[in-house]
Formats: structure tokens, C-alpha cells, sequence
């Protein structure tokens, strides 16, 4: 039974992992940049959602408008930082998106202060029996949440023409744009769903700690760009794996090694491992 | 149908074709042929939108085209199946096909599927398999079905032979003489001389970015001069 505990904890926190590593993996995928201010929406998308649920007293809403909001920041943040830059060495949004990243998280500090802000609803600590095992409902709505969004995600990519279309741009922009696709309109939907994603992951993470703080989106961010690495980068479906993989591991890691290394220590020991062994990432194609 | 007026175009500061002018006749087939490094894909990619046009004008219909951007011209009727096939390798073929009418309405896409079946029915069975998982002839057939499923009313091909077996090379020209019968205006670049005279009815060739020489398909065939500029100089 510790076994399937374990296995379900990793699932969560690795869903989680997932749905901010996709994000970040679909900007990449298609522009080529590393979009380290991610984490700040992600963040961002944290705040929203506490601040939402506590003035309405709806969970559903507060959720929703940080979606809603994050996911037009996001087209923002292309539109007047990366779109500028498309021409310049990838180096140079790189910087600027860590730029935007400190900034943001001091904002966030002058804003809503440094202690971080929580919810004020009283049942999210209930718990969901599942037979001979329990789950808390933060967490289940965490792995809920992440399934509903990155199915969602590959629906819209698979069956739909604008989905076919989005991936020809990702293959070849030029071609794409020769076919009548617009993919400046791509572009702007990439960063709109990517930082839905972000907000998604920012709200269900708060739900799941009842706590929001400025740097929150810190562990996230760098541990992102490790799952993206380890994927394969710009590969969705290894990116997905490698969350859900390196979930396990943690929780694994928590019980087994957890006396002598934090978690987030357990984790990056085995991105450096893999990493060594398989620079391209786990599921990267061809060399 | 497409007119060519003093265009010049290249990559930045390069100029690739140099004071290009010809006309294609709505129905018409026009090879343009030549040695590596003559400017045939530069003209073929600059008519398509994707090589800036340094001076000079395109017109389609009579329209000026050329400050149209490669989505603008898809929509008015142009089609490309460029250079090396360029098709999207980790789409299936029916996604490829779904992308090249993408620019007509949704309703459209399954008949124009058919048409393309019909005009080459081996992709049929390789419909869901990955484009980058094809064989060249079936590349070729896939990218001119890509091409055609925009309904186009000009189709742009470059290298319709390079690196095919006879069979597919067959196939793929079969394909290209029903289109032109049906009324395409066709215009392609070929390494093939022999073979493509057999099906255009206009040849113009290029040397170092300029044109040599412009005329019938019957006059080319034979004629030193074309072997000469065809051949790039090296025999006269």
C-alpha cells in the first residue's frame, strides 16, 4: 500500500511539474526561447486565484479569472518583450526573461507583501477516501485538474485544423505561412495557452499548500527547464513523461533518502545523473 | 495569368535573379530551367512570397502581387511544392493534406482529399503514417497533393524528378499533365530536360540569375543555345 501512495503523491506533484513544464515546452517548441518569467505567471496566477476566492467566496471563479488573466499577460509579455527580440540571438530573451522574472518577483513582494497571503475557505484540507487508500482533495484536484488540461491540450492539437496547424508552424514557420496559416495568430494562442497552463498549475498549487509567496514560482521555474531538458526539448509527450517520472522519484526520494536530502536536492541529483548519461534528454528524437 | 516584370530579387545584400521578365498564360505549363546556381528557386520562391523581391513587380490576374505576403498569394490561387519537398515530417500525410487547405473552408478539405487520392492513390494507404517516414516518390506525391489541396490555380513546383526511381518520376509527371489538361497553369523548375519538354508548352532558361533564353518547348528541344545555358556555359 506504501507503494501505490507513493506512486499517487508522485503522480500529483509530477502533474503539477507537467503542467507548467508544457507551458514552457510549447513556447519553446515553437519560438526557440526560454521563458524563465513563466514561473513568474504562474505566480501570478497563484495570487489571482486566493485573491478571487476570498472577495467571491467561489474556488471555481477565482481559478478561472486567473486563467483568464494570466493567459492575456502571457500574450502581453510576447507582444512587448519576446516579439521585439525574434531577431536577436536566443541569448538575449533569455536574459531579458530572467529580467522580467526578478521583477515580477519583487512586485509581487512590494504588492501583496513578503509573508504570503492564503485561503480563507476552511475544506480544503479534507481528504477523499479511495477504497484501502486515502487522497487529500487538494491533491486530487491537482491530478484531476492536470489530466482535464492536457487532454484538453491534446484534443485541440490532434483533431482540430487550427491544432494541425499550430503543429506545421512549430515544423516549419516559413512553409506553414505559405499554406495561408497565420502564425503570428499561432504564436499569440502558443503564449495564451502555455500561460493558461501557468495559472492552472499556480492555483492548484496554491490550493494544494493554502499558501501564496512572491518566490514561489522559484523552484518551479529552474526545476521546469530541467523536466523541459530532460524531455527532450520541445517534445510534449517526453516532457509529460519526464514531469510524471521525476514526481515519482521525489516521492520516492522523500521516504527512502529524505534523512540525508531535501526533495528538491533527491531531484535535481537525478537530473544530473540523466543528464550526464543522455544530454538530449530521455526522449529526444533521433541525435 | 503571372507576369514577371524587371524582377530582381535576392537575400539581403545578394542578388539572385537579376531583371527577370516572362508571362505564363492562364492553362499554360512553363519550364524554368537551368545550371545550378542560375536563380530558378530564387524566381520560384520569390513568385511564392519567400524571397524578397529587390525590385520589379509580380502580377497574378493582373494584380500586383508582390508586396502580398506568402499567406495573401496561397489565398489568391498560388500553390508551391518547393525545392526538397519541405514537407511537415511530424505530421501524418492526411495532416499535411489538412494544411495545404487550410487556407479553404473546412468543408472543403474531404473532397479535396479525394481528388488528391485519385491523383495519387499509393498515399491512400499511407494516409496516417508520419511524412518524415516516407519514400522520396511519395514525398513528392505528398507535397504536390499538399499543394493542391489549396485549390490552387497556379501551382509552383520545383525538382519534380530529383532523386526519384523512373516509376515515381512517371507517376509524379502523369500527375502534373491531368492537372495541366484539367486547366492548371503550371510553372516548375527540372533537371530533366528531355522530360520536361515532353509536357510544357513554354521554356524559359536562366544563366547566372538572368534570362538566356525564352520560347515554345518545340523550339528548345534541340536548340544549342538552351544545351549551352542549360548546361551553364561549360560547352560553348
Amino acid at each position: 500500500m506504501l507503494h501505490v501512495e507513493l506512486v499517487l503523491q508522485g503522480l500529483v506533484n509530477g502533474s503539477m511539474y507537467a503542467v507548467v513544464a508544457i507551458g514552457l515546452t510549447l513556447i519553446y517548441g515553437l519560438l526557440r526561447i526560454l521563458h524563465v518569467a513563466h514561473a513568474g505567471l504562474y505566480t501570478l496566477g497563484a495570487y489571482i486565484t486566493v485573491l478571487t476566492t476570498n472577495a467571491t467566496g467561489s474556488l471555481a471563479l477565482g481559478i478561472l479569472a486567473a486563467m483568464l488573466v494570466v493567459g492575456l499577460c502571457g500574450m502581453l509579455v510576447y507582444r512587448l518583450l519576446y516579439e521585439p527580440m525574434l531577431e536577436r540571438p536566443p541569448y538575449v530573451a533569455l536574459i531579458a526573461s530572467i529580467g522580467l522574472f526578478i521583477c515580477m518577483e519583487e512586485s509581487y513582494r512590494i504588492v501583496f507583501g513578503p509573508y504570503g497571503s492564503s485561503f480563507d475557505m476552511p475544506r480544503l484540507g479534507e481528504r477523499i477516501a479511495l477504497g484501502p487508500i486515502s487522497i487529500a482533495a487538494a491533491d486530487a484536484a491537482m491530478l484531476v485538474g492536470a489530466i482535464v488540461l492536457l487532454t484538453g491540450l491534446a484534443m485541440l492539437m490532434r483533431r482540430t485544423r487550427f491544432g494541425v496547424a499550430w503543429r506545421a508552424t512549430v515544423t516549419d514557420p516559413a512553409m506553414a505561412r505559405s499554406f495561408g496559416i497565420d502564425t503570428i495568430k499561432v504564436r499569440y494562442v502558443n503564449f495564451f495557452i502555455a500561460s493558461v497552463f501557468a495559472a492552472a498549475a499556480g492555483s492548484l498549487v496554491a490550493v494544494l499548500n493554502n499558501l501564496v509567496e512572491p518566490t514561489m514560482g522559484s523552484v518551479p521555474s529552474y526545476k521546469s527547464l530541467a523536466i523541459i531538458v530532460l524531455g527532450g526539448l520541445g517534445q510534449v509527450g517526453g516532457t509529460l513523461a519526464a514531469a510524471l517520472l521525476l514526481g515519482v522519484i521525489e516521492a520516492y526520494g522523500t521516504i527512502y533518502a529524505g534523512a540525508y536530502l531535501d526533495r528538491d536536492a533527491i531531484a535535481f541529483i537525478f537530473l544530473i545523473v540523466v543528464l550526464m548519461i543522455r544530454p538530449q534528454g530521455l526522449f529526444a528524437r533521433g541525435s | 495569368m503571372l507576369e514577371l516584370k524587371g524582377l530582381t530579387c535576392g537575400y539581403g545584400r545578394f542578388v539572385a535573379v537579376r531583371d527577370l521578365s516572362f508571362t505564363v498564360r492562364r492553362g499554360e505549363a512553363m519550364a524554368v530551367l537551368g545550371a545550378n546556381g542560375a536563380g530558378k528557386t530564387s524566381t520560384l520562391m520569390a513568385i511564392a512570397g519567400q524571397v524578397a523581391v529587390q525590385s520589379g513587380a509580380i502580377l497574378f490576374d493582373g494584380e500586383d502581387i508582390t508586396a502580398l505576403s506568402p499567406m495573401a498569394r496561397c489565398a489568391r490561387g498560388l500553390a508551391l511544392a518547393p525545392e526538397g519537398r519541405r514537407l511537415f515530417r511530424d505530421l501524418t500525410v492526411r495532416e499535411n493534406l489538412v494544411v495545404g487547405g487550410y487556407v479553404r473552408a473546412a468543408r472543403a478539405t474531404a473532397a479535396n482529399m479525394d481528388k488528391v487520392l485519385a491523383l495519387f492513390p499509393r498515399l491512400e494507404e499511407r494516409l496516417d503514417n508520419l511524412a518524415g517516414s516516407l519514400s522520396g516518390g511519395e514525398q513528392q506525391m505528398a507535397a504536390i497533393g499538399r499543394a493542391m489541396m489549396a485549390e490552387p490555380r497556379l501551382l509552383l513546383i520545383d525538382e519534380v524528378s530529383l532523386g526519384l526511381m523512373p516509376k515515381n518520376v512517371d507517376i509524379c509527371y502523369e500527375a502534373l499533365d491531368a492537372l495541366r489538361r484539367a486547366g492548371l497553369t503550371i510553372v516548375l523548375i527540372e533537371q530533366s530536360l528531355e522530360r520536361v519538354l515532353d509536357m510544357v508548352d513554354h521554356v524559359c532558361v536562366l544563366e547566372s540569375g538572368s534570362l538566356a533564353w525564352a520560347g515554345t518547348a518545340a523550339d528548345a528541344r534541340g536548340n544549342p543555345d538552351v544545351i549551352r545555358a542549360y548546361m551553364g556555359g561549360v560547352h560553348g
